[in-house]
């Protein structure tokens, strides 16, 4: 029993990981540009079928996979922000929750056109394929060496945030755009830049994900941007550290939830993310930051 | 006592350390035309706010023609008799005006939960939304759409939307900002007609001392969440503490 | 003038519409089952979205309630269409009722991640509840029984005889939607979207107007789950899937957000462009995604919008 408790938690951070590094950069996009993107998802997926095929057809290193990936992503963002989003500021929600929306659809079918509508099978990363024994059972390595990247990110975010010039700059946009435009900040460039660094973090978390998942789908995308959204809901719309504890909280209660009362699977993630929006909906974790 | 439309008893709010109404104790008597004046921030808008339902008091009771109101919802009190206009003229941009009016009217005339009849088929409802735009000197632009109109225009419009409801007292925030010379005569002229009239008591916030002397019977002046003046526009002008306030502000 | 002209519209459409039931294969049968299907899901949604101002995530819920209610009212209760259409419509309007109660103390977007997450949950039972439901399979196999009233039966059984009740409840839920967007209570609900504030300032209690909306959209989601169930004798619970909900809003979107009309020719488009487009590809989303794009930067209005600007336009020139 005891064992078991043991695997479920690990199990549940290291899933949790990776809803975390989707989940930060969408937080950090409503933050600043206050708009919800369903897209997010889809740079996930991007990331992971891009450094997959880094790996398998130009036949480098998982590694470079990892960096390459991501920094193709980038210029997906920079094209989205750019040409789409960028027109559709001023007008209401509905028109931009549905602009992001057409970019799912867009992006899930252009991976079914080019890489198969079929799932792929993923390889396994040399050094860290292996498994250890934790309390009496394996544990894969992978999944150490993501439990160890995800708070890695966080304090790198943090740092970013809070102690370095372009932090600054960013939170006052976040806080005041009509003030940040004042002091002279380029708001627009400002839009562009967070809006492919939060890509970037998501295809990262996608690229990460290849080895972890085994199997490739179109669905992974859609899978992971649920999750992300009910992650940014309970940590509070716009809050990073909100995130990050919403993610490990959301992995955690989707590996128990699976373990122990298997019927509700899913449905506790949603009831919390109801409970939430109605009873607290300036998140769970409010007030944990500043 | 019976003449008492409203009665406000140690009305308090404070946001965090700002305190905007403090012990507040005042009755608003039927028919008196009512000025509340007070330099900015001395908690004008802040207690039209609390007196119509939008925002809560921290303590404090608030009688309306001796109903307790103070805990109902802001369209209760509107039902009831007691509408606003905003400093912002706050209409319905895409609807034409006599949508804008038939809406308050289908509230009065309790039509608004009907969904199979048809609006612009009920005679009764068309007559009182004409007869409303024709006193605002609206009804010639009656299928306008309202985001159409000048500024000044839509704040006539607005006053239209508030009358419609049919209260027996009206706050009006600052009804002649923004208006040119012709548009701020002719409400002004409405607010006196309306007023000599008797259904509808005005209370009105304002900035501009020449509206606020010439229109008002009573004064209340406003200062940091106290009452320190109140009275006659004549006693008001000699009242000393009020002339200190004002020294150097806005002295007229 | 301009009235007269919807009416002779309307009959035209009718008329066509009868004609395609009489002498139409059974595949533009089905086709425009389809069609009238969407459209009941999209006017009905509409009300909500484009009238109340409100994006909900969460009517797939309710499209999904409706059909289940159907499925399981045939199976275990009674095979009468109509008491099974009547079930569902009823269930999902009393769902739509304590969804909604939850969903209208928000608007914009908490309001949309609500409906979301109450959707979702609706979703994950019918998903979970397998002994009800039959679980990621869904309910399959249900037969049409026929409508029997009093002294007389008609059979539904074959597509050509089901058409036409389709066609009955497409024909009464654009006659009520229409109602409703002349009426008191569609005018409020305009009112709320264009300024709520100023809505409660007249003496409207806007929540409650808003949750009516709810229920009613919620209903017709509902009566098309129904049909839709009957039309395919099968239902998943992807019915529910939030992804689903898109359906209406992007049918709405397509057609006209602020018009009556809106929502029906966005549907004739949207079913015949998809049978169009998959005749030359499998990649029908790809191009769906790249239509919505079009609409939202370039033309908002939809096909019945920017079609009377242009009429507008053209007519001033001459």
């Amino acid at each position: 029993m005891m064992e078991s408790l043991v695997h479920v938690c690990l199990a549940g951070i290291s899933a949790g990981m990776f809803i975390w590094l989707v989940a930060s950069g969408l937080t950090l996009i409503f933050g600043v540009l206050r708009v919800l993107n369903f897209a997010h998802g889809s740079f996930y997926m991007l990331g992971a079928y891009l450094c997959y095929t880094c790996l398998k057809f130009l036949g480098i290193d998982f590694w470079l996979g990892v960096i390459v990936g991501p920094l193709a992503v980038c210029v997906v963002g920079y094209v989205m922000e750019r040409y789409l989003l960028r027109q559709v500021y001023d007008l209401e929600l509905p028109y931009q929750l549905l602009l992001t929306f057409a970019v799912v659809l867009i992006a899930d079918e252009l991976v079914k056109i080019i890489w198969g509508a079929g799932s792929i099978g993923s390889p396994t990363v040399p050094g860290l394929a292996g498994s250890v024994q934790i309390v009496g059972r394996n544990f894969p390595v992978y999944n150490i060496f993501i439990m160890v990247i995800g708070p890695l990110v966080a304090l790198a975010l943090w740092a970013l945030l809070e102690k370095s010039w372009w932090g600054r700059i960013i939170r006052a946009a976040a806080s005041d755009r009509e003030m940040a435009a004042a002091i002279g900040v380029r708001v627009p460039s400002l839009y562009t830049g967070v809006f492919v660094f939060g890509a970037w973090l998501s295809a990262l978390g996608g690229a990460l994900a290849v080895p972890y998942v085994g199997l490739l789908t179109t669905g992974m995308g859609e899978a992971v941007i649920i999750n992300a959204f009910v992650v940014v809901v309970i940590g509070g719309l716009g809050s990073l550290k909100g995130a990050f504890l919403g993610a490990l909280f959301i992995g955690l209660l989707n590996s128990f939830g699976t373990r122990f009362i298997p019927a509700l699977d899913m449905f506790l993630t949603f009831i919390l993310m109801g409970v939430v929006l109605l009873w607290r909906p300036q998140g769970f974790f409010a007030g944990v930051d500043r | 006592m019976n003449n008492s439309l409203l009665q406000v008893r140690d009305l308090s709010k404070a946001f965090g350390n700002v305190v905007t109404a403090k012990n507040l104790n005042f009755s608003l008597a039927r028919g008196v035309l009512t000025s509340i004046i007070g330099p900015n921030g001395a908690g004008k808008s802040t207690l039209i706010n609390i007196l119509t339902g939008f925002i809560p008091p921290d303590s404090g009771e608030i009688i309306f023609q001796g109903k307790d109101i103070t805990r109902e919802p802001i369209d209760r009190r509107v039902r009831l008799g007691l509408c606003r206009s905003f400093q912002v003229a706050n209409v319905f941009g895409h609807l034409s005006l006599f949508e804008n009016i038939a809406i308050p009217v289908l509230a009065v005339e309790r039509k608004a939960k009907s969904f199979l009849r048809s609006v612009a088929k009920d005679g009764e409802v068309r007559k009182e939304v004409d007869k409303i735009l024709d006193r605002v000197g609206l009804l010639s632009q009656s299928h306008v759409p309202a985001s159409a109109l000048s500024h000044g225009d839509r704040r006539l419009l607005e006053v239209g939307i508030a009358l419609a409801a049919r209260p027996r007292l009206l706050f009006l925030d600052e009804p002649t900002a923004g208006m040119n010379p012709v548009e701020r005569t002719r409400i002004l002229q409405n607010i006196r007609d309306l007023s000599a009239h008797g259904e509808v008591t005005f209370v009105i916030v304002e900035h501009d001392m020449d509206v606020v002397f010439s229109l008002s019977e009573r004064v209340i002046v406003l200062y940091r969440g106290h009452v320190i003046g109140d009275g006659t526009p004549e006693q008001v002008k000699g009242n000393p503490q009020v002339r200190e306030v004002y020294l150097g502000e806005e002295v007229t | 003038m301009k009235s007269n002209w919807k009416y002779i519209i309307v009959a035209l459409m009718l008329l066509v519409l009868i004609g395609i039931g009489y002498f139409s294969s059974r595949f533009v049968l089905y086709l425009a089952m389809k069609i009238m299907i969407l459209s009941i899901f999209a006017m009905g949604y509409n009300i909500l979205f484009g009238r109340t101002g409100l994006l909900s995530f969460g009517h797939a819920a309710f499209y999904a309630t409706g059909a289940y209610g159907v499925a399981l009212c045939s199976m275990h209760v009674h095979t009468h269409p109509l008491v099974g259409i009547m079930v569902g419509i009823a269930a999902a309007a009393f769902l739509a009722l304590i969804i909604g109660f939850f969903c209208v103390r928000h608007t914009e977007i908490y309001f949309a991640m609500l409906t979301l997450a109450f959707g979702m949950m609706v979703f994950s039972l019918m998903w979970n509840l397998r002994d009800i439901t039959g679980g990621d399979d869904g309910l399959s196999g249900i037969m049409r029984g026929s409508v029997s009233l009093g002294f007389l039966k008609i059979s539904i059984t074959k597509d050509s005889q089901f058409y036409f009740l389709v066609l009955f409840f497409f024909a009464l839920s654009m006659l009520l939607v229409h109602r409703i967007y002349q009426s008191p209570f569609g005018l409020v609900l305009a009112g709320i979207r264009e300024n709520h504030v100023r809505t409660e300032f007249a003496g409207l209690g806007v929540k409650r107007y808003r949750l009516a909306a709810f229920v009613v959209s919620g209903a017709f989601a509902g009566l098309a789950g129904a049909l839709g169930l009957l039309l395919e004798s099968n239902v998943t619970p992807f019915a529910a899937h939030w992804s689903h909900s898109a359906n209406p809003v992007l049918v709405s979107l397509m057609g006209g957000l602020q018009t009556f009309s809106g929502p029906i020719v966005g549907s004739i488009v949207f079913v015949l462009l998809r049978e169009f487009i998959e005749r030359f590809t499998h990649n029908w989303m790809l191009w769906f995604g790249v239509i919505l794009l079009a609409i939202i930067l370039g033309f908002r209005g939809g096909i019945v919008g920017s079609t009377t600007q242009l009429v507008k336009r053209l007519s001033k020139v001459s």
